[in-house]
């Protein structure tokens, strides 16, 4: 009697909750926000779907609407497409150049609140209309996954720094800590690439870190494990070297910040004639002082521009009791720094 | 007068009161605890914990004097120092109290359920069927409540180290400078550390279906030492993931965690961690009620049964007055100073007042 009970109610309270089936629903995989250009409104936004085809190719949809929340965003997309839309699945959220400026961070609270999007998202910024990065067609696993894995192998092996929804906004709440976005572009139909760092001030976009910075940039505020970094030497030679690990030690007393920089790595490629210890030696000291220049040439500009990405203050705070915020913010404007930065090559390949 | 003992036949070992005392202590709690104490203690709050474990050792040696000097539970306790009318009025509160426990328990689970997976999902059928599920338990009699209570425990145990998936994205030195705070303030973050904390007064109330009950005291000691070192840990971690201000707007930091977790055959392990959860959840309704149906056989006479009946009842009734956010969070913290006021205050005056009676009742035999 009592197991027959069970089993009816197990029948009868199967049908409690709405199911939602793989093939009958939008999985929304990527967005885009742009600002809108009718006033009223506050976004514009660009939803991604991706549709799998038979024959394993992938299909990319893309929906716009506009609206003040993200809500309406999406009853707007809704309203287009053909099936239910769900978040679940979202992988990369791409900001356009004028919302990264006006701030993103009722957009990224939203997906903070939201419990379906998950913490390993992928915020970037985008040097053109985020409406265009979805709509291109770039390679042949949709265009959220193109996108998710190129950030992914360049925060594994290059230059980007780790990042993810997450981090975002850890940073963003952390006192004495901004946050900082990939910046990417698309250059044609089917390609987009990283053109550099959005730095932010609290949620207002306020640089962007080209290229060339990044390297420094990642050895501030990450530690490499697979890093690349060519060295000029003299008569025109050059030597690559690979594998860079890399790790830093910072340290703030009152008004002083010594930032120590420890790199190792392999040297893969010369273009000089024998590779000799010297030339070694040279190479070490070469890059040595070019990290040292170049990192505070970044730390000083990170100063004049009134933000931290690199966690000074929240340093300042691990290291100082009874840490008083306010106070920092003046300090920090006055706050000197020297880089020490220490190479040390441990292999040459296997030629001498 | 002396009480009926329980027949051998449906004794627990003593060991098994390892994973009763676990399987209550961890419940709802530990899905949101590390926002409430860091509020006080900031991240110092881990200190908080292990001192708040530390004073739960006291209790329960506290605990294991009463019923070994009263020879039963916490009704025989009350009966011996207090006679029998009084005692039973005594013991009449605390039906109420569990009552009101495996209230919290199932309706934060609910809860939970609603905003993390099905927000359409129904308040009161969901109890009925998990009710229907405890008093199918609790007819089977302790022993099977215990064997739930040991697979609730080691059935989801694999959860711990899904959290592992958070130390990649962890910052260490959040933590620092340790000892930033007062002990003021690292006192009340072990006060607020109670909901998480309570249920092992459990013990009071099963004493007397402990085969050898001194030899399991180094069990249940045991059990709140693990505990307290889960939690730990586990604060540990969420203080190295999450900024200070991050922490405080998370509602149920330890899901929350679970979002980083990345699996090839599963998007979001929310959903799994969650429908696993209903393991945790089980034990403690279902020592709840058996507790208030137990005193309620206790104190009124009344078959066990029909007192479960009644305990269900009495849940599922108020169970849809708990319809918002506000309403449930008040539930949660009330309970929590009931357990607070419960263990921490009255246990010990319950010591006293048996060591008084002891010292009494010695007199007049001489």
């Amino acid at each position: 009697m009592k197991n027959l009970l069970i089993i009816c109610l197990m029948l009868l309270l199967s049908g409690c909750v709405d199911k939602e089936i793989l093939d009958d629903i939008n999985i929304e995989v990527g967005v885009g926000y742009d600002l809108a250009e009718d006033s009223k409104d506050k976004y514009r936004g660009t939803v991604l779907f991706q549709e799998f085809q038979p024959d394993k190719s992938v299909i990319n949809r893309t929906f716009s609407g506009s609206g003040k929340l993200r809500q309406d965003l999406l009853i707007d997309v809704t309203r287009q497409s053909s099936e239910p839309v769900v978040t679940g699945g979202l992988k990369v959220a791409v900001f356009g150049p004028k919302i990264s400026r006006q701030g993103i961070y009722d957009l990224i609270d939203s997906f903070q609140r939201d419990p379906s999007i998950g913490a390993r998202v992928f915020v970037v910024t985008s040097e053109d209309k985020a409406e265009e990065v979805m709509k291109g067609e770039y390679g042949t696993r949709g265009n959220s996954t193109y996108i998710y894995n190129l950030i992914q192998h360049n925060i594994d092996n290059r230059d980007i720094p780790k990042t993810n929804l997450h981090i975002v906004s850890r940073d963003y709440y952390e006192t004495g800590k901004d946050t900082f976005l990939p910046r990417i572009k698309k250059i044609a139909d089917d390609k987009v690439e990283i053109i550099g760092v959005s730095l932010f001030d609290k949620d207002k976009e306020v640089e962007i870190l080209p290229l060339k910075d990044l390297f420094f940039f990642k050895l501030l505020v990450d530690k490499y494990s697979k890093g690349n970094f060519d060295v000029k030497l003299e008569k025109g030679n050059f030597a690559a070297v690979k594998s860079i690990k890399s790790k830093h030690k910072i340290k703030i007393t009152d008004n002083h910040a010594s930032i120590n920089i420890n790199i190792e790595g392999i040297i893969r490629e010369y273009t000089g004639r024998k590779l000799t210890s010297e030339v070694v030696n040279d190479v070490e000291k070469k890059l040595e002082k070019k990290v040292e220049r170049e990192c505070l040439k970044l730390l000083k500009q990170f100063q004049e521009l009134g933000i931290d990405p690199v966690g000074l203050g929240q340093i300042k705070k691990t290291q100082h009791r009874k840490f008083d915020y306010k106070k920092w913010e003046d300090e920090y404007k006055t706050l000197e720094f020297d880089v020490k930065c220490n190479v040390n090559v441990e292999e040459t390949g296997i030629i001498e | 007068m002396k009480e009926q003992p329980i027949p051998e036949r449906l004794q627990i070992s003593p060991f098994l009161v390892f994973y009763m005392v676990m399987s209550i202590q961890i419940g709802i709690g530990v899905l949101g605890y590390q926002r409430i104490i860091a509020m006080d203690a900031g991240y110092d709050a881990w200190i908080s914990i292990l001192f708040a474990g530390g004073c739960i050792h006291v209790i329960i040696w506290l605990i294991y004097k009463i019923c070994d000097t009263a020879g039963g539970d916490i009704v025989s306790a009350h009966k011996y120092i207090a006679g029998n009318f009084i005692g039973k009025a005594l013991s009449a509160i605390f039906i109420g109290y569990f009552i009101l426990f495996s209230l919290t328990v199932l309706r934060t689970f609910i809860e939970v359920i609603q905003v993390w997976m099905f927000p359409e999902i129904s308040t009161f059928w969901f109890s009925f069927a998990f009710m229907a599920l405890c008093v199918y338990i609790i007819f089977g009699g302790f022993r099977t409540v215990v064997g739930i209570a040991f697979f609730g425990l080691v059935l989801p145990a694999y959860l711990l180290l899904t959290f592992g998936w958070a130390i990649k994205f962890s910052n260490y030195y959040n933590l620092l400078p340790i000892w930033d705070h007062s002990i003021k303030e690292l006192l009340t973050a072990s006060y607020h550390m109670s909901l998480t904390f309570i249920g092992f007064e459990s013990i009071i109330f099963f004493y007397p279906f402990i085969k050898e009950p001194k030899k399991s005291q180094k069990w249940a000691h045991l059990a709140v030492l693990t505990t307290t070192l889960i939690y730990t840990v586990l604060a540990i971690i969420t203080f190295a993931y999450f900024s200070e201000e991050q922490l405080s707007k998370q509602i149920w930091a330890s899901l929350t965690m679970w979002k980083i977790v990345e699996m090839p055959f599963v998007e979001r392990f929310e959903y799994i961690g969650i429908a696993n959860w209903n393991l945790i959840i089980l034990p403690n309704v279902c020592i709840s009620v058996w507790i208030a149906s137990r005193l309620i056989k206790r104190v009124f006479n009344i078959r066990q049964k029909v007192g479960v009946f009644f305990v269900v009842a009495a849940v599922l009734s108020i169970i849809n007055f708990l319809d918002t956010r506000e309403k449930i969070n008040m539930l949660n913290d009330s309970v929590g100073k009931m357990g607070f006021v419960f263990n921490f205050i009255y246990i010990p005056l319950l010591f006293a007042a048996v060591m008084i009676a002891k010292k009494l009742k010695k007199g007049k035999k001489k």
